[in-house]
């Protein structure tokens, strides 16, 4: 192996990359809140694992750096959200808050931001709207493909185990939020170029990471390998249910696919499902597609004699969203489930 | 097993897979013996189960058993268990849950798995003492079936077909993010036509009988599965019954789902299967293949 070539994320995302989306903390409170967190429109460039550079753009922490996905909110149901949006870009953006349902009109937007305009939203947040949202630039139909998106989480009002009120429960919770990117998309924004009108995806993250396997620099990295990230990897000991919600920001579809137990699939684009099914792989949705599952942490069933530990990889099963530039199977959009 | 698949239109492609010698069947030799898909595995819920796996080459495979869940020693992912190379490997495993699964190699996957390395794998139940004798149900306390199809739908894309089995895993780009399928088979058989009338793929049953389909949506782009006006009743998924059965007329899934489902005619007829494979981005049909359920 050309180990040289496995070259990974450059400085931007280093700093920020902790403060991503992941694993959420959270305590119900009796009384509302306002939640306020800025966001700054950036742009930069990350190194992929095949050596090649990437422009993205995103809602950054900070003015100088790149946090994609933009940091995770979590609330609950009362709350008001105090969003301030600043774009430090050449083009108008703006940060949409997506509907619970595909249906739904969005559930906050900034509106447009002009280069080097602030947007705001403060929005209350009503009863019955806890769920697993997206938050993106919808200015274009391909930004929030380059980095311009995140994940907002509600909760059911006074809960700190419910992703809806009633629903199964789980003792902790995280974000997957999946993208794919085709760095002629992201290139031709860059230049102002024209933007393609078909695309193929060449790298393939999850939470803005890609696995980076034994033997490749990065490895066990939290800052650069989504295997390692301890916002993404799914790690607790049997029944240390974790509330997984996932979010594809991307352009395709994908399988997700867990070993060692079978997810409890709760919704589907924001809908609650009928009954739970228990499933190894999930369909995942383009066009904003989201869903939200449970991963049981229950002692794998198949196993002989029977074990409570191990590591096991979460991967999807779209194979070509393992791999990176064309090749390298196991650089992609994958992260690992640790039984503790 | 190193051999090739021939489509209706003449064309052929090279086809990896496992071949089961204690069948029979050759080693992987690259003397071509061998089934496409691999053979099936068919063991009963509560056995132990032991997959022998033999690589009599320098090449490394793995055997995942797809939806079964054991130790991670046992779980065959190729760089994170170990991978299995000039030797044996003995998998163990507990079929705890009745039901639909695969097995596939989990060694550079987007090529192995779609160079062929995939076949069957059902846990029937454990026989119910009170059910006469050669009663099959889909699982214990499932419903009771008479004819069983099992349909692994897959797309082939010629050009990953002519790479080496390490390809892209040292870097460079050999195309496996950029998957163009041109052929749509159905449990290895061409689904332009072959699978119209193949033996064991399309259904034959009388009026009165129940077919349990095991649906493997085992390609990587999403499929919809139609059942030729047919109501289908999903009893099961990924091994796991349904809290409720749903009555579908047809099923979206993304790749590596498996739908058990239920189908009892209500009249005499020939139903024509289509599935159709959707672009990942897109959505665009690719392509169909179709087979069909004749009720006498
Ligand atoms: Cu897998
Ligand atoms: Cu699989």
């Amino acid at each position: 192996m050309e180990r040289r070539s496995f070259i990974k994320m450059g400085g931007a995302s280093i700093a920020s990359a902790v403060l991503g989306s992941g694993l959420l903390s959270w305590v119900p409170r009796s009384e509302a809140a306002t939640i306020s967190k800025t966001y700054y429109i950036t742009d930069g460039t990350l190194t992929m694992p095949d050596g090649v550079a990437v422009y993205f753009q995103s809602f950054s922490d900070a003015t100088g750096t790149l946090t994609i996905p933009g940091s995770s909110i979590i609330c609950q149901e009362g709350d008001t959200l105090s969003i301030t949006v600043v774009n430090k870009l050449t083009k108008t953006h703006n940060f949409v808050i997506a509907g619970l349902l595909p249906t739904d009109p969005p559930l906050a937007s900034t509106g447009n931001i002009a280069s080097g305009a602030t947007g705001k939203i403060t929005y209350t947040i009503p009863t019955g709207k806890a769920g697993s949202y997206l938050f993106y630039d919808n200015v274009t139909s391909y930004n929030r493909f380059l980095g311009l998106h995140g994940g907002l989480a509600i909760m059911p009002s006074g809960k700190s185990n419910q992703l809806y009120s009633g629903s199964p429960t789980f003792v902790k919770q995280l974000f997957w939020i999946f993208n794919d990117i085709d760095p002629n998309l992201n290139s031709a924004v860059q230049r102002n170029a024209t933007i393609p009108t078909s695309f193929t995806p060449r790298y393939f993250t999850i939470n803005g990471q890609t696995s980076l396997p034994p033997g490749a620099v990065g490895n066990g990295d939290p800052t650069k390998d989504a295997m390692a990230n301890p916002k993404t990897v799914l790690q607790g000991s049997i029944g240390n249910r974790t509330l997984i919600r996932m979010l594809n920001a991307g352009m395709a579809s994908h399988a997700v696919h867990t070993h060692a137990n079978h997810m409890e699939w709760l919704t589907d684009r924001g809908a609650k499902r009928p009954t739970v099914w228990k499933k190894d792989i999930l369909y995942l949705r383009n066009n904003l597609g989201k869903i939200d599952s449970i991963f049981p942490f229950e002692a794998p069933p198949d196993s002989y004699p029977p074990t409570t530990t191990g590591h096991f990889p979460m991967h999807l099963h779209d194979e070509m969203s393992q791999t990176a530039g064309g090749g390298l199977y196991l650089f992609g959009a994958m992260t690992e489930i640790i039984f503790v | 097993m190193n051999g090739s698949m021939r489509f209706d239109d003449g064309n052929s492609v090279a086809i990896w897979g496992f071949t089961d010698t204690a069948a029979g069947q050759g080693q992987m030799d690259g003397m071509g013996g061998g089934s496409f898909p691999s053979p099936a595995i068919r063991v009963t819920e509560g056995q132990i189960v032991h997959t022998a796996l033999t690589v009599p080459m320098m090449f490394m495979h793995t055997i995942h058993h797809h939806g079964i869940e054991p130790s991670w020693q046992n779980d065959g992912v190729g760089h994170i268990s170990w991978d299995v190379t000039g030797g044996t490997y003995t998998y163990q495993w507990k079929a705890a849950h009745a039901g639909t699964y695969f097995y596939h190699c989990h060694v550079n996957t987007p090529l192995h798995a779609e160079m062929g390395m995939y076949g069957a794998l059902i846990i029937d139940p454990k026989p119910n003492p009170n059910d006469p004798p050669g009663t099959k149900r889909a699982f214990a306390g499932g419903p009771i079936y008479d004819v069983e199809a099992i349909w692994a739908c897959d797309e082939i894309d010629p050009a990953l077909h002519t790479l080496q089995w390490a390809a892209g895993t040292c870097g460079g780009d050999v195309g496996l993010n950029n998957f163009h399928p041109k052929y749509f088979i159905i449990t290895g058989v061409d689904g332009a036509n072959s699978a119209l009338t193949a033996p064991g793929i399309a259904v034959n049953m009388t009026l009165g009988q129940t077919l349990l389909v095991r649906y493997i949506c085992a390609g990587f782009f999403p499929q919809k599965i139609t059942f030729g006006g047919l109501t289908a009743t999903i009893v099961s998924s990924d091994g796991r019954p349904l809290p409720s059965a749903v009555n579908v007329t047809s099923i979206e899934a993304a790749s590596a789902e498996r739908y058990d489902c239920i189908i009892k005619p209500t009249k005499t007829g020939t139903y024509t299967v289509n599935i159709q494979f959707l672009h990942w981005i897109t959505g665009a049909v690719l392509g169909t293949a179709k087979t069909r359920i004749n009720v006498s």
